[in-house]
């Protein structure tokens, strides 16, 4: 079982949460899981748009003070 | 106090300087050696790239001799690194040759990789080469109407060139009076037409009134070339005529094969800008994993701080800054027009209208720009 | 007893001010039609040279104790007198016959008072180089 990679995206507006997320998606192999931190509200339903489009897994969503940990599992 | 200097792009060049200028006493007593090493003899401004592309600049105006950049007190090797030994503090060139150093600062930047994706090289123009921006050229000149899409991987440098080669595009088919024989569509990786939201917020109705189409949540997958197909993750098949793409990046060869960073991207402290684990060595541009604009203004600023904090522990043991997550980039906007986006780690970008003075200021600042790696700027 | 109230002061746009702020509008307009690219790389260009060469110069030293030591009176005589002493000397030269080259000419150019005068301004700047040569020497620059 690999650990979690954890992609720390928060205080940042260029290239953004999503498009980290992405550029880690295509480093990592089937079957890992990433969490991404974001201070952006709009990560939490940008990323998950994406990961369905995509067909990736959505692990799980949470909001902790003000940070949004989105858990994700590379499915292809 | 050995400083070297691995890359002569935008912000090893303004490392080096800044420093030897901040130390001039301490370089000509001897004091501190400053080396910069680099693949190239040349300095290219890589935002004329564009500009090669649409034939608004020749490739020679791209180019300045590396060393007459430098302070006379940099003793620069055109001698890229083959091997990083930081265990050791050392570095070893491709002429073989070893360079122990006591403070690193690594600005080896990044390079495009389109032969990752399959049949990319084949059957898409870049403009992110010279070679491939004169090619570039050439192909718009000689095209006479069709379907052209643009496409964006991910990462790449410079996060607003597809936003700018559809305003070029536009204005240069115009110029040529066959936009209406053209259709432009623009192809994005994520839910909006870019990634800093007031950028997609201005420029959605900007490709609206210029008659440019555009699919979000387009990933590139691979290119059929032979019969000029574009298809995505998403299973989506584009039929293009003319293909225009914005290719993934990675770091150079020697930052992965040394296990510096995986992609080429070094983890690097966001602040200090210091590399994870070594408190020596400083990484600056490209070559960060830093979740920040690949630009040459973030390289700038960032080895404004680089450069103040290294001289600072020289002289008194402490640096004295951090790096606030700066970027500050010119958008041109077709029509002779431009405007900015300036942002930190706090602070999002807030975007004013397009302005003539705002497109004047980018065409000086194409001249500028020497100055301001020379560090006078 | 008539009360007289005063009418406050009237503020007026002055038609002479609007016409002027129209008019400066107008120009500005005009130069930023005329401006094209190519105007602004080449100022740019002209510019930023400049800058480099001043800087390049600002921090030679040699070039700024120059400029100090010029800026003094006693240089500022010193080169009024090189400035006078160069045209007189050029019509000197003009109207004199060229030397022949003869032992008797050289004698009589040696006992020349101009002859003295020369050796010995030369030798109070050979002396003064020199120990200056020797003493930024010994000082280590």
């Amino acid at each position: 079982m690999s650990e979690t990679k954890i992609i720390d995206a928060r205080d940042t507006f260029c290239p953004g949460p999503l498009m980290e997320l992405i550029m880690y998606m295509k480093q990592a192999k089937v079957g890992d899981e990433l969490e991404l931190l974001s201070t952006d509200k709009g990560s939490a339903a940008d990323i998950p748009e994406w990961i369905k489009k995509v067909g990736h897994d959505m692990v799980s969503i949470e909001k902790i003070e003000e940070t949004w940990h989105l858990k994700v599992r590379k499915a292809k | 106090m050995r400083i070297l200097v691995v890359g002569g792009g935008t912000a090893g060049t303004i490392v080096a300087n800044n420093l030897a200028r901040r130390l001039s006493a301490e370089t000509r007593s001897g004091k501190v050696r400053l080396t910069m090493l680099s693949a190239s003899d040349r300095h290219m401004y890589q935002p004329g790239l564009l500009y090669v592309a649409f034939g608004q600049m020749t490739p020679d105006q791209l180019y300045r001799d590396q060393a007459s950049l430098l302070e006379a007190s940099i003793d620069f090797h055109v001698d890229p690194v083959k091997q990083f030994q930081l265990d050791q503090n050392k570095v070893v060139t491709e002429s073989g040759k070893v360079h122990e150093y006591d403070i690193l600062v690594i600005a080896t930047g990044s390079r495009m990789v389109p032969e990752e994706t399959p049949g990319l090289n084949e059957g898409a123009e870049f403009f992110y080469t010279e070679a491939s921006a004169v090619k570039m050229y050439k192909r718009l000149r000689e095209f006479q109407g069709g379907r052209v899409a643009v496409a964006v991987g991910v990462p790449h440098k410079c996060p607003i060139a597809p936003v700018e080669v559809m305003f070029a595009l536009h204005d240069f088919f115009k110029a040529r009076g066959i936009r209406d024989k053209v259709q432009l569509k623009y192809y994005y990786p994520i839910g909006r037409i870019h990634t800093i939201e007031n950028v997609a917020i201005w420029a959605k109705p900007e490709f609206d009134r210029l008659g440019i189409e555009y699919e979000t949540l387009f990933n590139i997958k691979e290119v059929d070339a032979k019969n000029k197909i574009l298809k995505s993750e998403e299973g989506i098949d584009v039929e293009y005529d003319l293909l225009v793409v914005i290719p993934q990046h990675r770091g150079m060869e020697v930052i992965e094969r040394d296990n510096l960073g995986q992609g080429g991207w070094i983890p690097t402290n966001r602040y200090s800008l210091t590399m994870n684990g070594h408190d020596n060595v400083y990484v600056v541009g490209d070559t960060t994993n830093l979740p920040v604009s690949k630009t040459g203004s973030a390289a700038h600023f960032q080895a404004e701080v680089i450069s103040e904090n290294i001289a600072s522990i020289i002289k008194v043991g402490e640096p004295v800054r951090d790096y606030d997550g700066k970027v500050y980039c010119f958008i041109e906007a077709g029509h002779d027009r431009a405007t900015y986006a300036m942002f930190n780690y706090l602070n999002p970008p807030d975007l004013k209208p397009p302005s003539k003075p705002m497109h004047w200021f980018k065409v000086a600042y194409n001249q500028m720009y020497w100055t301001s790696v020379r560090g006078l700027l | 007893m008539t009360t007289q109230t005063e009418t406050p002061p009237t503020t007026t746009v002055n038609n002479d001010d609007l016409q002027r702020l129209v008019e400066f509008a107008q120009l500005v307009t005009s130069a930023q039609d005329a401006m094209s690219d190519d105007i602004v790389t080449r100022l740019a260009r002209v510019m930023n040279e400049g800058v480099t060469l001043l800087d390049r110069l600002t921090r030679n030293e040699g070039l700024m104790t120059l400029l100090r030591v010029l800026d003094q009176p006693e240089s500022q005589r010193l080169l009024i007198g090189l400035a006078e002493a160069l045209r007189e000397t050029s019509r000197d030269i003009a109207t004199t016959p060229p030397a022949k080259g003869s032992l008797i000419e050289l004698l009589r150019a040696v006992f020349h008072p101009g002859t003295q005068e020369g050796i010995r301004i030369l030798t109070f700047l050979g002396q003064h180089l020199n120990h200056s040569l020797r003493e930024q020497h010994r000082r280590g620059s």
